[in-house]
């Protein structure tokens, strides 16, 4: 193996890159499918209810609001600009408070409260910030509260779909930049015949392969990261996120190069993952259906680095929690390199027969 | 270029049968054969893209079996599928194929000179006409200065100026000094360029020898003389052995009678059809 000549190859697939349909796919592709997934289950077109308030003291109302959950709250400067932001709908609803509105609260004055609502906000952000509001009222009371609600959660606490996907998210950009950009680019070289031409030069067919793999790979770690970031995805635990991505970028790209050396064109590539594209996928629809035996996931080979991926990036695992899930994608990562090696000595007595 | 008893076989059937031949440098020796005589298995199993199932071929003093990366620098191969680089510039393309050689800089305008497309260089490939192409891929086969040219059929489908313009290419690097493996269909091509033609057919060698030893061993010394007598012209053949064949020659043209005279010796086309019952297209 010759690094240089590697390069060479590399260098020049980067630079054909903006000019293929295909390197811009791998681009795109994972950028778009999480903006259609978000807004299909997600919250990227459902924004909280925006509240905004003018406070002409220092109620503790507005301290309040500012730390509920669920609602986003903007201090504005004038209880004019309040009006006209709510009349605007830049705001669902605006909320001005009294100089002195904390301390009437207290002493039972019943002070005015003018609180606007847009016309074009909808009902439920209506109803939430209007609770909200009147919640952090009633905290200024020193009463109790007529009533005491407690809260009963009933059926599985789940995680929500939008987190669930995550995994089928991130092995799309990983199976995109890893799997078919190598494959795609091998079987392109072959169809046009461009493979024959590189190898009655000094370089190897095992070295075109492997600049194939390394162009895949560079892409399907930055693609993996910005998915993950793009579905506010990266957890905490940096180390185990990289060495995860790297695992399984190694391992796509590994996979990639092997359907690129046994097909026999573009369309073969196709073909083929078409034909195994439930192998690569098939762990990320488990996360999808909980109720399903998990323990089928574990037969799929591609699982042992999407299931790290799952818990690094959303339960914050750490790399010790996924040693084992390591071991096992070395060993497959291993045996996917002897087909490599195989399918590249199979091309070379190929391509010398056609 | 050494070839000793190279064979090879796809499954059952035999593409090589064991032929030997040599090439030094500076020389060209033109391939001539029907499609299926073997021409394309020899040129891969002496590129190193094929392994031969017998035999053994030596180029530079290195077995073409082993592989070796530092024959593949020293060569230049010219394949008949243009398998260029079509997003790329026809310049790109050079470029691309000089770093392979670990060429850092290429004088990529100036090899583009050589092949007309000086002012091309920097347009893509894709809007490249045929000519164009095979210019370009002349070109790449001469990237490294390569000691040992294998060109298949390099002016196949080409016009007359594009012709020419590669003839001359293949012609200048002979006397650089490359051995040169020309395959081609175009007997006119093979008797012009070639020091020796080569006749390959059914994996098979019948004849190595230079174009005019062929046609002076397959040919008749003689000379085909067009007569006009009166309104009539006809044909009349003078053996050039015959003693009387000066008198009889100087007779018909003191008497103003001759339209033509041909010689009669061998076309290449001819002596392989002599040579093998087949004829060279398809």
């Amino acid at each position: 193996m010759n690094l240089n000549r590697i390069a060479v190859v590399a260098a020049k697939d980067l630079r054909l890159g903006p000019r293929s349909p295909i390197f811009l796919w791998v681009l795109i592709l994972p950028v778009l499918l999480t903006l259609v997934l978000q807004v299909a289950f997600g919250s990227l077109f459902d924004p909280s209810p925006r509240l905004g308030v003018f406070d002409a003291g220092e109620s503790r109302v507005t301290q309040l609001l500012q730390g509920a959950d669920g609602i986003e709250v903007q201090v504005v400067s004038t209880a004019a600009e309040v009006k006209d932001l709510v009349q605007a709908h830049d705001l669902d609803a605006g909320l001005v408070l009294a100089a002195d509105f904390d301390r009437m609260v207290a002493d039972g004055a019943r002070p005015p409260l003018e609180l606007y609502v847009a016309g074009e906000s909808q009902a439920a952000d209506r109803m939430v910030l209007s609770v909200t509001v009147l919640d952090a009222i009633r905290s200024l009371q020193t009463e109790d509260a007529p009533v005491t609600v407690n809260v009963v959660g009933v059926g599985d606490e789940g995680l929500p779909i939008a987190v669930r996907l995550i995994p089928a998210i991130v092995m799309y950009a990983l199976m995109i930049a890893g799997v078919f950009l190598p494959a795609f680019n091998i079987a392109d070289e072959r169809e046009h015949q461009t493979l024959d031409a590189m190898v009655v030069t000094p370089v190897k067919l095992a070295e075109v392969v492997t600049a194939k793999g390394l162009v895949g790979f560079a892409l399907a770690i930055p693609m993996a990261l910005v998915t993950l970031w793009l579905n506010d995805a990266l957890g905490s635990r940096w180390p185990a996120l990289v060495t995860v991505i790297v695992i399984a970028g190694l391992m796509y790209t590994c996979i990639g190069m092997l359907y690129g050396v046994v097909s026999k064109n573009i369309a073969g590539v196709f073909t083929l993952i078409k034909g195994t594209g439930i192998v690569l996928l098939g762990p990320a629809i488990f996360y999808l259906f909980p109720d399903w035996p998990q323990w089928i996931a574990k037969l799929f080979p591609t699982f042992w680095v999407i299931d790290p991926l799952y818990r690094v990036s959303v339960e914050n695992a750490s790399i010790g929690d996924l040693a084992g899930s390591f071991a096992v994608a070395a060993v497959v990562i291993a045996v996917v390199v002897v087909g490599v090696a195989a399918g590249v000595r199979r091309l070379r007595s190929r391509l010398g027969s056609t | 270029m050494i070839v000793e008893e190279l064979r090879h076989s796809y499954g059952a059937v035999e593409a090589l049968k064991g032929i030997s031949f040599e090439i030094r440098q500076g020389e060209i020796l033109g391939f001539l054969g029907p499609n299926g005589a073997g021409k394309s298995t020899t040129i891969k199993i002496l590129t190193g893209q094929l392994a031969p199932n017998g035999g053994r071929g030596s180029v530079l003093g290195f077995d073409v079996s082993a592989d070796d990366p530092r024959l593949q620098a020293q060569i230049g191969v010219c394949f008949e599928e243009k398998n260029l680089y079509e997003a790329m510039t026809g310049a790109e393309n050079l470029a691309f194929f000089g770093r392979l050689f670990g060429i850092r800089r290429l004088d990529s305008a100036a090899l583009l000179s050589r092949v007309g497309l000086a002012d091309r260089a920097d347009d893509r490939v894709k809007t490249y006409s045929k000519g164009m192409r095979q210019r370009l891929m002349m070109a790449r086969a001469l990237v490294n200065a390569p000691q040992v040219l294998f060109l298949d059929e390099p002016t196949a489908g080409l016009d007359p100026v594009s012709s020419d313009s590669v003839r001359r290419l293949i012609r200048e690097e002979a006397d650089r000094g490359a051995a040169v493996l020309l395959t081609t269909h175009d007997m006119a091509e093979a008797d012009e360029l070639s020091d020796r033609v080569a006749f390959l057919n059914d994996g098979e060698l019948y004849a190595v020898d230079t174009p005019e030893n062929l046609k002076l061993e397959h040919g008749r010394r003689a000379v085909r003389v067009r007569v006009r007598r009166g309104a009539e012209v006809t044909e009349e053949s003078i053996p050039l052995d015959d003693p009387d064949a000066s008198r009889r020659l100087a007779d018909l043209v003191s008497a103003g009678q001759v339209v033509t005279i041909h010689t009669e010796e061998a076309s290449l086309s001819s002596i392989f059809i002599e040579m093998t019952g087949r004829e060279l297209e398809g």
